[in-house]
């Protein structure tokens, strides 16, 4: 089974249902399985007539109706999809359409202002469709879907249907070596991760998808997942709005990072004692809400017990992009807190010196060119997945530390501290730097370049200044998730091992070196 | 309860600060400890009290609470 037969099974049953509803100012707008699929067969039979099979094509926009017609127009035919984070800065994203070999690219009217820095340096860029039905003032290369899907329409040829091993898609996930990697995932890799988990839900169930799209926990499991089932999916179309759009939207089930329950729970306890739980959780969540599946990062599991008073099951699961993503997950039949859930069917674990290992069909068939990486992470079929865990006797598995040096923050961002460090080290007055994650945020941590101290004469309140100024402009150009949101200015240089690499473990330990 | 006072206590539901010892210069992630959801959500919740629009790319640029009054002031 592929995504491709997956998706026709749902139009084929499902043809009236709504498929995606979203937002247009205050008016709800709707697709259903039958347009959804028209739309889909379209894109793909017009990247086919325009000659880009066997291609890496990018997207790069928020959750919109077309950029998921758009994905599953490429993934359901012989080409490849690279989705792209929309909130990094032009330059990482330059980078990372040039190391995809990325030939086309589908780009959200938002960043239409990133337009010319893609053109001029990305010289494998032969087309770009802009996510909108026409675009007016087109440069060269530019067009808008309507003119993709025209094609598909007026040709007669459909692509055949692509092979199991086949590259489907490729998700940039942050490194330990501080260069994001591409996790190649198999046309198998996903369908039998949307299988594996195993959720019942009648057609037409709401579900509002919240997280960013071009993450595999959001991408496969809300949308791949939800199609599966016949579920609505419901765009929110902001963070500001989430509370909102649950009320508009009045979902059933929901994807959330455990940052979103945290703060949806600080809401909860804050209100008036006297109103009744029922009335407020039909406030907050809609009213329909009764399973929050979560996963990305630890959830203490305090959250699952003061939501159940709600009405609302939320249940944990784990996983990593390396596995499509889910690798376990709790059920509202077997579930046990504080647990990642049981593995799925199709997942085989197995610990070496405590970190967690997992062969199965979901799991990668590499990092995209990164071949020394690839085979540091997969041996022999195991992947190394960086987690500690342990299995209990009824067959949960929990985790209990990393052995790799990622930080995991609350929304679920895996934030590589090198790629951080190696920018901030380039300031001059930056003598040694670790960022570290505390709080829910990250904390630079510098030791001054000395010379540059005495040279400048610079007193501890000059540095200071001079290095917030500095993390203050290099913040303005990040995504919310890689901004430093503390500085602490060592007084001695860090404590470092034998081979004078820093010791991460001793960070916080300022003394002065023997 | 006068507008300051409204948008104190929204800010009192996300942060371990009371509302009488809360102050201008107070920036919202590191002193009244607000994730980068939380910001959203309030933002969100200063739209639906006092029924703004708020413009995202500019307000995810406020950093301390009088920036925010002041924006709440300069929008009513």
């Amino acid at each position: 089974m592929l995504i491709r037969n997956i998706l026709e099974e749902s139009a084929r049953k499902f043809d009236e249902v709504k498929a995606v509803k979203w937002l247009n100012k205050k008016e709800i707008m709707e697709r259903s399985y039958g347009e959804l699929m028209e739309n889909v067969v379209s894109t793909r039979k017009g990247l086919l007539a325009e000659g880009f099979e066997g291609k890496h094509i990018a997207l790069i926009g928020t959750s919109s109706v077309e950029w998921m017609e758009s994905y599953l127009g490429i993934i359901t035919g012989c080409t490849t999809a690279v989705p792209l984070d929309a909130a990094l800065p032009c330059e990482d994203l330059i980078d990372l359409l040039n190391r995809s070999d990325s030939a086309a690219l589908f780009l959200s009217p938002k960043l239409r202002p990133y337009l010319d820095a893609f053109l001029g340096n990305c010289p494998k860029l032969q087309k770009v469709w802009m996510l909108q039905e026409e675009v007016e003032d087109a440069p060269a290369k530019v067009y808008g879907i309507g003119e993709l899907r025209n094609a598909g329409k007026s040709a007669s040829a459909d692509s055949v249907c692509p092979d199991a091993e086949d590259i489907a898609t490729i998700i940039f996930t942050s490194g330990t070596t501080g260069k994001s990697k591409g996790v190649m995932l198999t046309q198998n890799n996903l369908a039998s991760n949307v299988e594996a988990v195993k959720i019942t839900a009648e057609p037409g169930t709401a579900m509002l998808s919240v997280l960013p799209i071009h993450h595999a926990f959001c991408l496969v499991m809300d949308w791949l997942k939800g199609f599966s089932l016949g579920a609505t999916l419901c765009i929110n179309d902001s963070l500001l709005h989430m509370v909102r759009n649950m009320s508009i939207f009045k979902p059933d089930i929901m994807l959330m990072v455990p940052m979103m329950i945290e703060t949806i729970y600080k809401r909860l306890a804050a209100a008036d004692p006297s109103i009744p739980k029922a009335v407020l959780a039909e406030k907050v969540f809609g009213g329909k809400l009764h399973i929050i599946f979560t996963g990305g990062a630890h959830l203490d599991p305090y959250y699952i017990e003061r939501f159940a008073e709600y009405g609302v099951e939320v249940l944990e699961g784990y996983g990593m992009s390396e596995c499509s993503p889910v690798i376990s997950n709790n059920t509202p039949e077997n579930h046990k807190k504080g647990s990642i859930g049981k593995p799925l069917e199709n997942a085989e674990i197995r610990f070496e010196n405590g970190e967690i290992l997992v062969k199965g069909s979901s799991v990668m068939k590499g990092y995209y060119q990164m071949p020394d990486e690839t085979a540091e992470t997969l041996k022999d079929g195991w992947l190394h997945t960086g987690d500690k865990g342990y299995m209990d006797e009824d067959g949960y598995l929990f985790i209990n530390g990393r052995v790799k040096n990622l930080i995991i923050l609350s929304n679920g961002e895996n934030v590589s501290p090198e790629e951080i460090e190696n920018k901030l080290a380039l300031n001059p007055l930056v003598g040694e730097v670790i960022v570290t994650g505390e709080n829910n945020g990250l904390t630079a941590r510098i030791y001054p370049e000395q010379a540059v101290v005495e040279a400048k004469a610079l007193d501890t309140e000059a540095i200071q200044t001079q290095l917030q100024a500095f993390l203050d402009e290099y913040n303005r150009n990040q995504p919310t998730y890689r901004r430093i949101t503390g500085l602490v200015i060592r007084k001695n240089p860090f404590i470092r091992n034998t081979t004078k690499k820093i010791k991460r473990q001793d960070v916080l330990i300022d003394e002065p070196l023997e | 309860m006068n507008q300051e006072m409204e948008f104190k206590n929204i800010v009192a539901q996300y942060s371990k600060v009371t509302p009488e010892e809360m102050n201008n210069e107070m920036r919202f992630r590191e002193d009244l400890g607000f994730s980068s959801l939380d910001f959203m959500s309030f933002l969100g919740e200063l739209e639906d009290t006092f029924d703004l629009e708020l413009d995202e790319s500019e307000v995810l640029k406020i950093t301390t609470l009088g920036e925010a009054l002041n924006l709440l002031e300069e929008l009513q």
